[in-house]
């Protein structure tokens, strides 16, 4: 099924990126009939506007599968702090990242967060998880992160480890978000943003509004 | 005051709302069964759990999965909120305690709030334990409370089992304890296999059930006490 007039309806509609996954291998059992990931990202950080944005465009790609008689299941792009709700229970069985790497828009860097080739990790994510077969993208399997290792040197908290993510070795703890955390909550207490944040902007794919290509 | 067909109208709202899992439509029909004066009981039983009980046959057929049923859920809990506080408050001559919760290994909990929900428009104090409840907790709550009555609920043939444990250790520490159970798989012969007290299939069931026993209890002691 092709999947062309669903990324250009979505592209119109504002998403900056689409993209669709195979992302059977990442499913539980409850979700295991949904497998394909449709990955939507717009370039933009994650506030009340970006979620409204992203949501309208996950109930859009919901209406267009639900036109062709495809089930669908939306992960909301701040899916941790939705709680309260039965089909919230679901949202942590499934990672937006994965999504994003299963449908080829990225690899996860050494800083943990997703790496887009022409915007960084500047990007916020939404999936919708579908039985539709579309037509998948050819995902990413490891990192393009090669010799660079800005973000490991420039993390205050010594969060950020340099190991290179392959997507044989999911498991494998990249960041240890225990340190990065403890940096944060020491940070609150004075005037300082409690978002440390250096190692999305260190990274020289997110760096001039994502547009620019890898430095040296 | 709604006639018979706009109330069937609200009523198909309430039930489709929920099989489709449209919260919106289960917030609308429910208030507008609030502001035209309908029955807020018959609404959600006739109406919400209606729905729901489409949506097992669907499951059954293969038609829904998880998460469909889960956004049912969420749709009918959206109507219930809006309802719940319109249930008539029931004078019904007796009040007592309860312990309520789904027994281990169980975490479907709609059926047993529905029950719950009878249970405090009747002016019961309620204690709740919730769903997927260790056996044990519901002893101790019983002494713990000193309700007359405990309420176990499962939905599945794995976890019912778990209910005559918790009826015998309940009987053991404290016989003139009432125990009632419910949930679809289980029977007025299993709750008499079982020694349980009551059994109900239904919420405005369970209430009536309840109340005669509660009612039987008082009647008990006060005898008792007249005796002394
Ligand atoms: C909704 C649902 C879910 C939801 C539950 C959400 C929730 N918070 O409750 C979710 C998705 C989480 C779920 C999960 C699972 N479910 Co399920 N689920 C259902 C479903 C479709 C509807 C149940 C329901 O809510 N009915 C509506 C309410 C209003 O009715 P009710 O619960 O019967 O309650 C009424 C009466 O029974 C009575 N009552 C209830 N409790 C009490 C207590 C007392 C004291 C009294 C007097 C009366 C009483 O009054 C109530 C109101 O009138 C049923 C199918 C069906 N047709 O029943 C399957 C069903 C119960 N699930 C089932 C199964 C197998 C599961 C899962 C294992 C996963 C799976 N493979 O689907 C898990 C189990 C997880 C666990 N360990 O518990 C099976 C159980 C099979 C069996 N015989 O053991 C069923 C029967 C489906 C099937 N046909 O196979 N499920
Ligand atoms: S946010 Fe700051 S502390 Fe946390 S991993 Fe990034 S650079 Fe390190
Ligand atoms: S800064 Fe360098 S190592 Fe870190 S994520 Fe970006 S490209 Fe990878």
């Amino acid at each position: 099924m092709d999947a062309d007039p669903l990324k250009q309806f979505l592209q119109a509609e504002g998403a900056t990126l689409v993209g669709v996954g195979d992302v059977r291998r990442a499913l539980s059992q409850e979700i295991m009939h949904l497998g394909r990931g449709i990955a939507i990202a717009v370039n933009r950080g994650l506030t009340r506007d970006t979620v409204d944005l992203l949501m309208r465009l996950q109930a859009l790609t919901e209406g267009w599968l639900r036109a062709k008689g495809y089930r669908s299941l939306s992960i909301p792009p701040d899916s941790d702090r939705r709680m309260g709700k039965m089909i919230s229970k679901l949202y942590k069985l499934f990672c937006h990242k994965t999504a994003a790497t299963c449908a080829g828009l990225g690899w996860i860097g050494k800083n943990g967060l997703l790496i887009n080739e022409r915007y960084g990790s500047k990007m916020t994510w939404a999936t919708v998880l579908t039985d539709a077969p579309l037509a998948t993208d050819r995902p990413y399997v490891s990192s393009r992160c090669g010799d660079c290792d800005l973000c490991v040197r420039h993390c205050p908290s010594g969060a950020v480890q340099g190991h290179l993510w392959s997507l044989g070795d999911p498991m494998r703890e990249i960041v240890s978000y225990d340190k990065c955390r403890s940096l944060k909550s020491g940070r609150t207490s004075l005037r300082e943003k409690p978002n440390c944040g250096f190692c999305v902007t260190v990274c020289p794919y997110s760096r001039n509004g994502g547009e620019q290509q890898k430095a040296g | 005051m709604a006639d018979e067909a706009r109330k069937k109208e609200i009523y198909e709202k309430l039930r489709t709302g929920v099989i489709q899992y449209d919260e919106d439509a289960c917030r609308e029909g429910a208030q507008e069964a609030v502001s035209e004066g309908l029955d807020a009981n018959e609404a959600i039983f006739d109406g919400l759990v209606s729905g729901m009980e489409e949506v097992g046959r669907l499951f059954e057929a293969q038609e829904y999965f998880v998460p469909e049923i889960l956004m049912c859920a969420d749709a009918l809990y959206a109507g219930l909120d809006i309802l719940k506080p319109h249930c008539k408050q029931m004078d019904l001559g007796v009040k007592g305690s309860v312990v309520i919760g789904t027994v281990e290994g169980d975490v479907h909990d709609i059926g047993k709030n529905l029950v719950k929900m009878m249970f405090d428009v009747a002016g019961f104090t309620v204690y709740d334990l919730g769903r997927d409840v260790p056996l044990d907790k519901f002893v101790d709550e019983q002494l713990k409370t000193d309700s007359e009555l405990v309420c176990l609920s499962a939905m599945m043939t794995t976890s019912m089992v778990g209910m005559p444990k918790v009826i015998e250790k309940i009987k053991a520490k404290n016989p003139n304890c009432m125990i009632m159970i419910g949930g679809a798989p289980t029977s007025k012969e299993l709750a008499d296999k079982w020694g349980a007290d009551g059994y109900a299939e239904d919420a405005s069931n369970a209430l009536k059930e309840a109340i005669k026993m509660v009612a039987f209890l008082k009647k008990l002691r006060d005898e008792k006490i007249q005796k002394k």
